[in-house]
C-alpha cells in the first residue's frame, strides 16, 4: 500500500529520532516553559481555592437551583471525559486498524486523555452535597452491609470512568516502557538514571521482551477498544436512563461517543499544533497527520449534526408534548443562544474540512479545533441545563445562571490539565520514539519505498 | 409576673436545681479523680460519658423546662403526665382582632411545637389559616423584647409598678383627665372587665381602640341599620349563590377559616348528582376568593358602591321590594352580566348571600344588608349575633386622640399592643404627637417603632405564654392558657390590663379565673373550670341569632357613587397581615397567594396599566398621593383592575427585628385618614431603577398541558370522566418487577382541586411540622426555597380577564419512583407501605433524584441552613423530624412521623389504625378539607373512596410513575345565562 508522502519527513535515522525527542527533555529548560508552568500552576491554585471554598461552604456557591440540580460541574465532567476519548481511540482502535500515522501523536494524545480524565474525575467528586462521604458510591464493605444502588447510572459512571482511566493509564505506561529505558540509558545524572531505571521495569530490548511487549500491547489495545465506546455510552446513560424530556433519548450512547471523539480529536489538534511549533516537531508531526485528524473531525462532526437533527425528528414523531416542547424550546427558548452556539461550532465549523485547502491550513484547523471544543461544551450545557430548567410542570421552571465559582472551578481545571501536561512534556517523551522508529523506512525490512514489496 | 408566681416557679423546680447544683454531684463531675484509673486511661469511657451526658441532660432540662406553674389540662387522655418522646395537645385560643380562633397546641417536653385547629371550636373546626400556623414562630422570635425599658435604658417592672401607682394617685384627682389609652381591639371577657373598671376609675380618660385593618365599617353599618352591638355571621354553607364584593372572605376577612369550611361544604362535588354553589366575585385586586370565582369582575374598589346601586336597580326591575337604595343608570359592568347575576340571585331567594369586604365604606354595607333582606337571606344565610365583650375599633376616636395629643391635652398615654407609629394614617403624624407626650407607655413584644418613641416599654408575652380569654365571632367563650412560661419574661395582656385598672399586680391565672367565676353558671365551679381548660372553650355557651329589623336608613348616592377616572390606590393585607408578623421568617418566605412574591411587597398594577405607563416588572416607581410619596417596585398582576395600584401593607418595618427590618417597602407612608382602604388621584412616575424581587414561580401558564384539569359543572355532568380522558397513553409497563402493594397499610392521598383555594395554610403547616428552614431572599431568588409542599398557581385564559387555578404539589410518593432508581447510594428507597422514603444520613447529595423527579418536589440543602437557627428558634423544631444538614436532599414524607406514632399506638392497643386517625399536617390544617389521606388498601377508607370517583386523576400518570397522590379535577359552575360570555372588566 503505497503512501502519498512519508509519515515522517526529512528521512531521519533512528538516532535522529532518539536525539530529537529525548533532547526535548535533556536540554536546559526553556524560559517559556517556566512561564507556561507558572500560568498553569496559577490556574491550578484557582482550582484548589475554588474547591476549598466549595468544601467549606457547600455547593450553594454555584448557580444551581431547584429544577437545575446539575450545572457546570456535570457539564465540565462530560466535556473533559469526552476530550479524554481521543487518546485511547488513537492508541487502541487505530492500532488495531493498523493506522500507522497514529505513531506520531498517540503518546501525546494518550497523555492528554489521562489528564483530561483526571480533570473530569474532579467534578463528580466535588459536585455532591456531602463531599466527605463521596466514597459511599464505591462498593466498600461497611458495617451497615450497604451496597450502592446498582440501578443508578451514576454508579455505572463510577465503574466506567475508573475502568477507563485505569486501562488508559496502563496502556500509556506500557507504551512508555521502551522509551523510558532509552531515557535511562541516556541519563547522565545518577538520580535520573535511578528513577527511569525503576520506571523502565528492567527493559533491555531483547527479542523475548519485544515479543512479550508487543503481545501485551496488542491485548491492552483489545481491552481498551470496547472501553473507548463504553465509557461515553455509560456517561450518556446518566441522562438517557432518566425520564426527563431531552435526556430520555435512545440515541444518546452513539451520539455521545461520536461527540466525544469529535471533541477529543479537536483537543489533540489544538495541543499538537502548539507543541509541534514550540518543539519544532514539524518533521515528525506533519501536516499529513493533522489532515488525517481533521478528516476524523469532519466524520464525527457530521455524525453529531445528524444526531441533533434526529433528536428533533424523534421528538416530533413521538407525539409526546413534553418531548416536543423541550426541543423547540432549545432552539427558540430562553437558552436559544447556547443552542445556536452549539450548532454553529459543532455542525457548521467542521464542514470547512470538506476542502483540502482548509484541511491543510494550520490556522484554520487551530481555530476550528478551538471552536469545536467550545461548541462541545455548549452541547453539554444545552443537554444538561435546558432539559432541567423547563421540564414537566411549568410552575417549577427556573433560569440557571453560573456564579463566579462555577467559572473559576472550570477555568481552574485547565490549570490542572496544563500543569500535568507541561510536566509531561518536560520529563517524559512526548512522542513515542519506539513507534515512530517503527514507521521509518529503516524499520521495514522489505524497504518498500525503494524496492519490491512482498505481500 | 408576680412575686408569688416567681416563688412558686422556683419551688416547683427545686429538686432539679438541687440535682444540678448539688455540690457533691458537681464535685464528682469535675473531679479528675472520681473515676478509676482504667477509665482515666481510656479517655472518655462509657461510664464517664454517661455521667457527663446525664449531667448535661439535667442542666439542659433545667434551661428547657419552662412549663407554666398553674394547672392546665391536656386535651388527650393521660392528664398531668408527660411521657418523654410523646406529644401532648392542649387546647387554647389565639385572639385576633375582634375574633378568635380555637386551637390545639402540640407540645413536646413542655415546648409548643405545632398549632392545630381545635375540632370542637366552631371558629376553627379543626383547621387554621396560615397566620395562626406561623404565630408559633413568633413565640421563639429571638428579637422579642426581654426587659422593661424606660427612656431607652433597661429598667425593672417594679419601677413601672411604682410609676403607675404614682400616676394613679395623680390622675385620681381629676378622674383621669389627661390620661389616654390606645389599645388593640379585642373580644375578651377579662380585658373588657378591666377596661370597664379602668373607665369607671378614670371616667375622664380616653380609651381608644384601633387597628389598621378592622371590621369597623361593617360594625358601623350594622349598628346603624340593624341595631347596636351586633355583628353579621355569614352561613356560606347554606348559600347556593354567593356574591362577594371586594371581599376576600376565604382568606383575609374575619373568620375566614369557618367561612372557607362553610363555602367548601357547598362546593364539594363527588358525583354528577351533587349540587355546587356558584360564586360571583367583584374585586379590584386578585384574591384567592377571586381565584375561586365562577364569575369574576375586576372593578376598582371605589366603584363597588356603584355596582351595588346598579344591582339594586336591576333587582327592583325583577320585582324585588328594596327601599333606600339610590337608583342609578350608570353601569359599571356589562348589562348582560348584571342581569344574569340578578336573575341568579332572585331565583335563589333565601339561598343566596351577598357579602361586602371590610374595606368597603359603611353605606355599601348598609345597601348589601338591604339587598340581602330583600332576597330573603336574613335569618337564612345571613344572621346577626351579639358582639360579646368586644372593643370596637374607632378611627374617629383615633383622630381625636391624635388631635388631643398635639394640643397637649394628653399627659400620659398608654399604648396596649399595636404599633401606631408605624401603622396609623400618615396624616396624623403619630410619631411627632407621641414624642410630645410626657409619659408614654407601650406594651409590645418587640422594641418596635412605637416603643422606641415611648417613655416606657413593657415586654408583652406571646399568647402561648399567657392566660387570657376571648370570644370568637359566633359567640363562643374560649380560654387562653399558657403552654410555656414566658420565654423572655413578658407580661400578659390580662396582667397589664388588671394592673392598669386596679394598681394591683396579680397573676394572670387568678385574673382569668375570677372573670370566669362570674361567667360560668353557678355550682361546682372547679369542675366546670377544669372542663373549660380541657376543652379550651365553654362548650355550653348559648349561641343564638339576634332577631333584627332592618331600618330604612337613607343613603345618599354622593357617598358612594364614583365615576372619575383618576388612578386608584388601594391597600390590602399581605402575608405579614398588617405588619405585626414582619419578623416571622415563615411568613416572609411564604409565597404570596397571587404574586408568589416573598420577602418584599410591590405595587400591583394590571398588564394594561403597565402597558399604558410603559412599566416593566420590578421597575421602581414613585407613587405620589396628596403630599405623600413612596418609591416601590411594580409587579404586573393580570386580573387586577386597570388604573389601580394595589399596595400590600406590613412591609418596610424598621423596628421589627433582624428578619423584618428592611424587607419590602412601607406603604403606610401613603395611607391617610381619607384614604384608609382606597382613594383616588394617585400619581405614578418612573424612576428608571430596577429592584429585584424574589418570586417563587417564574412561569405562570400551563402551556396547554393537562396539569390542572378543569371543566364546568355542565361539561362534567355530560362526560364525568373528562379528567382521565384528557391524556391518552400506551399500556404502562415497567422494566423492573413491581413491588407488592396488596398487603398491609398502603398510604395514599387525594387533593380536591375543586375545594382547594390556594390559601397556603398547607405549606406553612408542613413547614412547622417538618422543621423546614427558611433560606432568605437571596436564596429564594436563586430558586432554592425549601417548602416541601408548594402551591402551584397558574393563570388561565385571557390576560385581561384571567382565571387562577391552584394545585398543591407535595411529593407524589410514586410507586414506581424515578428518584429511587437513580440514587447511587440508595438513600431514597421504597417501604412496604408504598412510601418513598428519604434516608437523610445516607444521602450524599448528587441531586440526581431531584433531576429525575417529574414533579420537582425534592428540595436540596445547598448550604447549612440550620446553622442560622438561634438557640431559641431550635426550641420550635419538631423533635420527631430529623434536622437536615447541608448537602442533603429532603422532601415530603407524608408526615411519616405521624404515621409511625399512630401505628405504634394502634399496635400497643392491639388494633388496626382506623381511617382518619392519621392526619398529615397539610390535611389537618386545610380549612376546606381538600386534602385527604389514608389507607388505599381499605376500600372503605375515605381516600380509597375518593380515588374511585370519576374526577380522580394522577398527574403525569402517562410516565408510569404511579403516584400515590392523586387529584380531583377542578370544576367551575358558570351561570348558563353567561355561556361563552367573557367576564368583563369594570
Amino acid at each position: 500500500m503505497p503512501e502519498d508522502a512519508p509519515l515522517i519527513a526529512g528521512h531521519p535515522t533512528f538516532g535522529d529520532i532518539t536525539d530529537q525527542i529525548s533532547g526535548i527533555t535533556e536540554r536546559r529548560t526553556p524560559p517559556v516553559w517556566y512561564l507556561a508552568l507558572g500560568a498553569a500552576v496559577s490556574l491550578l491554585m484557582v482550582l484548589v481555592g475554588s474547591v476549598g471554598y466549595l468544601v467549606w461552604e457547600g455547593v450553594g456557591i454555584w448557580g444551581l437551583n431547584n429544577p437545575v440540580g446539575w450545572g457546570w460541574a456535570i457539564i465540565n465532567f462530560v466535556w473533559w471525559v469526552g476530550i479524554g476519548h481521543a487518546g485511547t481511540l488513537i492508541s487502541a482502535i487505530l492500532f488495531l486498524l493498523r493506522q500507522r500515522w497514529r505513531t506520531s501523536i498517540n503518546r501525546f494524545a494518550e497523555a492528554m486523555t489521562l489528564f483530561a480524565i483526571s480533570c473530569a474525575l474532579i467534578f463528580p467528586a466535588i459536585h455532591v452535597g456531602r463531599i466527605w462521604v463521596v466514597y459511599w458510591m464505591f462498593p466498600v464493605p461497611n458495617q451497615m452491609g450497604m451496597w450502592p444502588n446498582f440501578r443508578s447510572p451514576l454508579l455505572w459512571d463510577v465503574f466506567a470512568v475508573s475502568t477507563y482511566f485505569t486501562a488508559s493509564l496502563l496502556f500509556w505506561y506500557t507504551g512508555l516502557i521502551p522509551d523510558l529505558a532509552t531515557f535511562r540509558d541516556r541519563a547522565v545524572k545518577k538520580i535520573k538514571k535511578y528513577i527511569f531505571g525503576a520506571l523502565a521495569l528492567g527493559w533491555r530490548g531483547g527479542n523475548r521482551q519485544w515479543r512479550h511487549y508487543e503481545l501485551a500491547y496488542l491485548i491492552l489495545a483489545g481491552i481498551s477498544t470496547p472501553l473507548v465506546l463504553s465509557v461515553h455510552s455509560v456517561v450518556s446513560t446518566d441522562f438517557a436512563v432518566s425520564i426527563l424530556p431531552g435526556w430520555h433519548t435512545t440515541i444518546f450512547p452513539p451520539y455521545f461517543v461520536a461527540g466525544a471523539i469529535f471533541s477529543g480529536f479537536a483537543m489533540v489538534v489544538t495541543l499538537t499544533i502548539v507543541a509541534r511549533k514550540i518543539f519544532s516537531l514539524e518533521n515528525i508531526i506533519t501536516v499529513n497527520h493533522l489532515e488525517k485528524m481533521t478528516k476524523v473531525i469532519l466524520l464525527t462532526g457530521s455524525m453529531v449534526g445528524y444526531a441533533y437533527g434526529m433528536e428533533f425528528f424523534i421528538a416530533w414523531y413521538s407525539g409526546n408534548i413534553y418531548e416536543q416542547f423541550v426541543f423547540i424550546n432549545r432552539a427558540f427558548g430562553q437558552y436559544a443562544w447556547a443552542y445556536w452556539i452549539m450548532i454553529g461550532c459543532n455542525v457548521i465549523v467542521p464542514q470547512l474540512f470538506w476542502f483540502r485547502k482548509l484541511r491543510t491550513s494550520i490556522t484554520v484547523m487551530f481555530l476550528a479545533s478551538i471552536l469545536i471544543n467550545i461548541g462541545m461544551w455548549f452541547e453539554r450545557f444545552v443537554i444538561v441545563v435546558t432539559s432541567l430548567a423547563q421540564d414537566f410542570l411549568p410552575a417549577s421552571w427556573d433560569y440557571y445562571k453560573p456564579t463566579i465559582w462555577d467559572i473559576s472551578t472550570f477555568v481552574g481545571s485547565f490549570g490542572l490539565f496544563f500543569t500535568l501536561f507541561l510536566l509531561f512534556i518536560r520529563f517524559l517523551p512526548m512522542i513515542s520514539m519506539t513507534e515512530v522508529k517503527a514507521v521509518l523506512p529503516e524499520a521495514d525490512p522489505h524497504n518498500y519505498r525503494h524496492g519490491d514489496r512482498h505481500e | 409576673m408576680s412575686d408569688k408566681v416567681k416563688n412558686e416557679y422556683k419551688k416547683y423546680w427545686r429538686s432539679i436545681e438541687q440535682l444540678a447544683d448539688n455540690p457533691e454531684y458537681r464535685q464528682k463531675l469535675l473531679s479528675p479523680y472520681h473515676a478509676n484509673q482504667e477509665e482515666q486511661d481510656s479517655g472518655l469511657s462509657r461510664r464517664n460519658f454517661l455521667t457527663l451526658m446525664s449531667a448535661s441532660f439535667a442542666l439542659a432540662s433545667l434551661a428547657g423546662c419552662r412549663r407554666p406553674v398553674e394547672k392546665i389540662i391536656p386535651y388527650v387522655a393521660q392528664p398531668e403526665e408527660i411521657t418523654p418522646g410523646l406529644g401532648q395537645y392542649y387546647a387554647t385560643t389565639m385572639p385576633f382582632g375582634t375574633s378568635a380562633i380555637g386551637i390545639l397546641v402540640h407540645t413536646r417536653e413542655g415546648r409548643p411545637i405545632k398549632i392545630e385547629g381545635n375540632p370542637d371550636h366552631p371558629s376553627s373546626q379543626g383547621a387554621t389559616d396560615f397566620i395562626t400556623q406561623a404565630s408559633l414562630l413568633n413565640l421563639y422570635d429571638p428579637d422579642r423584647s426581654k426587659k422593661v425599658r424606660h427612656r431607652g435604658t433597661e429598667d425593672s417592672f417594679d419601677n413601672f409598678i411604682s410609676f403607675w401607682r404614682e400616676q394613679m394617685t395623680l390622675f385620681a384627682a381629676d378622674k383621669g383627665r389627661g390620661l389616654a389609652v390606645l389599645s388593640e381591639t379585642f373580644s375578651s371577657p377579662t380585658l373588657n372587665r378591666y377596661r370597664n373598671e379602668f373607665i369607671r376609675t378614670f371616667p375622664q380618660a380616653k380609651w381608644v381602640c384601633w387597628e389598621p385593618f378592622s371590621d369597623e365599617n361593617i360594625f358601623r353599618a350594622v349598628d346603624r341599620i340593624a341595631g347596636q352591638g351586633l355583628r353579621p355571621l355569614y352561613h356560606f354553607d347554606r348559600a347556593e349563590v354567593i356574591l362577594a364584593l371586594d371581599s376576600d372572605f376565604l382568606l383575609y376577612e374575619s373568620d375566614a377559616v369557618s367561612a372557607a369550611r362553610g363555602f367548601a361544604k357547598g362546593r364539594r362535588v363527588l358525583t354528577t348528582d351533587d349540587r355546587m354553589n356558584r360564586l360571583y366575585v367583584v374585586e379590584s385586586n386578585f384574591t384567592v376568593t377571586g381565584a375561586m370565582a365562577d364569575h369574576r369582575l375586576r372593578l376598582k374598589s371605589r366603584r363597588v358602591g356603584n355596582l351595588v346601586m346598579a344591582l339594586g336597580t336591576e333587582l327592583k326591575k325583577l320585582g324585588l321590594n328594596i327601599d333606600g337604595i339610590p337608583e342609578t343608570s350608570s353601569t359599571v359592568c356589562g348589562e348582560k352580566w348584571l342581569s344574569a347575576l340578578a336573575h341568579d340571585l332572585v331565583s335563589n331567594r333565601g339561598k343566596s348571600l351577598i357579602v361586602a369586604g371590610h374595606r368597603q365604606p359603611p353605606p355599601v354595607h348598609e345597601m348589601v344588608i338591604k339587598l340581602n333582606e330583600a332576597l330573603g337571606n336574613i335569618g337564612a344565610t345571613l344572621t346577626f349575633r351579639k358582639r360579646h365583650e368586644t372593643a370596637v375599633p374607632n378611627s374617629e376616636a383615633l383622630n381625636h386622640l391624635a388631635t388631643a395629643m398635639n394640643d397637649g391635652d394628653i399627659e400620659t398615654l398608654i399604648i396596649l399592643g399595636g404599633n401606631p407609629v408605624y401603622n396609623t394614617p400618615a396624616n396624623l403624624k403619630f410619631n411627632e404627637a407621641l414624642t410630645g407626650i410626657k409619659n408614654s407607655v407601650h406594651l409590645s413584644s418587640h422594641v418596635d417603632e412605637t416603643s422606641q418613641l415611648s417613655a416606657w416599654h413593657i415586654p408583652r408575652a406571646h399568647y402561648l405564654e399567657s392566660w387570657g380569654d376571648a370570644v370568637s365571632s359566633e359567640g363562643t367563650y374560649s380560654v387562653i392558657q399558657p403552654m410555656i412560661e414566658p420565654l423572655f419574661g413578658g407580661y400578659s395582656d390580662v396582667e397589664i390590663f388588671a394592673f392598669l385598672a386596679t394598681g394591683l399586680d396579680k397573676p394572670g391565672y387568678d385574673i382569668v379565673r375570677d372573670t370566669w367565676k362570674n361567667l360560668l353558671p353557678d355550682g361546682d365551679f372547679e369542675k366546670k373550670w377544669r372542663q373549660v381548660l380541657h376543652d379550651g372553650l365553654y362548650k355550653s355557651t348559648p349561641l343564638s341569632d339576634e332577631k333584627v329589623s332592618i331600618k330604612n336608613t337613607a343613603i345618599s348616592p354622593d357617598d358612594i357613587a364614583n365615576t372619575d377616572n383618576e388612578m386608584e390606590i388601594n391597600f390590602y393585607l399581605s402575608s405579614l397581615y398588617d405588619g405585626r408578623f414582619a419578623n416571622n421568617g415563615w411568613l416572609q418566605e411564604l409565597p404570596e397567594a397571587i404574586t408568589r412574591l416573598t420577602w418584599d411587597n410591590a405595587a400591583l398594577i394590571s398588564p394594561a396599566t403597565a402597558k399604558r405607563l410603559r412599566l416593566k416588572n420590578q421597575e421602581m416607581v414613585k407613587i405620589e398621593y396628596k403630599e405623600h410619596t413612596l418609591e416601590i417596585p411594580v409587579w404586573i398582576c393580570p386580573g387586577n383592575a386597570d388604573n389601580t395600584i394595589a399596595l400590600p401593607l406590613g412591609y418596610g418595618r424598621t423596628g421589627s427585628g433582624r428578619i423584618g427590618n428592611g424587607a419590602g417597602f412601607n406603604t403606610y407612608l401613603l395611607r391617610t385618614g381619607d384614604c384608609h382602604y382606597f382613594g383616588s388621584g394617585a400619581k405614578i412616575s418612573k424612576t428608571n431603577k430596577i429592584y429585584e424581587l424574589a418570586n417563587t414561580q417564574d412561569h405562570n401558564r400551563m402551556e396547554g398541558r393537562p396539569i390542572i384539569r378543569e371543566a364546568t359543572l355542565e361539561e362534567y355532568r355530560r362526560s364525568p370522566n373528562f379528567a382521565k380522558e384528557m391524556v391518552e397513553h400506551p399500556p404502562l409497563k415497567s422494566l423492573y418487577p413491581d413491588h407488592d402493594y396488596s398487603k398491609g397499610y398502603q398510604w395514599g392521598m387525594v387533593i380536591d382541586l375543586n375545594t382547594c383555594m390556594g390559601c397556603n395554610a398547607c405549606t406553612l403547616a408542613c413547614q412547622s411540622e417538618n422543621n423546614i428552614q427558611i433560606v432568605g431572599k437571596e436564596q429564594v431568588q436563586k430558586g432554592r426555597e425549601l417548602h416541601w409542599l408548594r402551591n402551584d398557581r397558574y393563570f388561565i385564559g385571557d390576560i385581561d380577564a384571567p382565571k387562577i387555578v391552584y394545585q398543591p404539589v407535595p411529593c407524589q410518593q410514586c410507586e414506581n419512583a424515578p428518584c429511587e432508581q437513580v440514587c447511587p447510594v440508595a438513600a431514597t428507597v421504597h417501604d412496604s407501605e408504598g412510601l418513598n422514603n428519604m434516608t437523610y444520613n445516607r444521602c450524599i447529595g448528587t441531586r440526581y433524584c431531584s433531576n429525575n423527579c417529574p414533579y420537582k418536589v425534592r428540595r436540596f440543602n445547598f448550604f447549612n441552613y440550620i446553622n442560622k437557627l438561634t438557640e431559641i428558634e431550635k426550641m420550635a423544631q419538631n423533635p420527631d423530624v430529623s434536622m437536615r444538614s447541608r448537602g442533603v436532599m429532603e422532601k415530603c414524607t407524608f408526615c411519616i412521623q405521624r404515621i409511625k406514632t399512630v401505628k405504634t399506638r394502634a399496635r400497643l392497643e392491639n388494633r388496626a389504625v382506623t381511617d382518619g386517625e392519621i392526619k398529615t399536617a397539610c390535611q389537618q390544617v386545610c380549612p376546606t378539607q381538600a386534602i385527604q389521606f389514608g389507607n388505599i388498601n381499605d376500600p372503605a377508607s375515605r381516600v380509597a373512596r375518593l380515588k374511585k370517583t370519576d374526577r380522580n386523576y394522577e398527574l403525569l400518570a402517562e410516565y408510569n410513575v404511579r403516584p400515590r397522590n392523586s387529584y380531583l379535577a377542578k370544576l367551575r359552575n358558570p351561570n348558563p345565562r353567561l355561556k361563552d360570555y367573557k367576564d368583563e372588566t369594570g
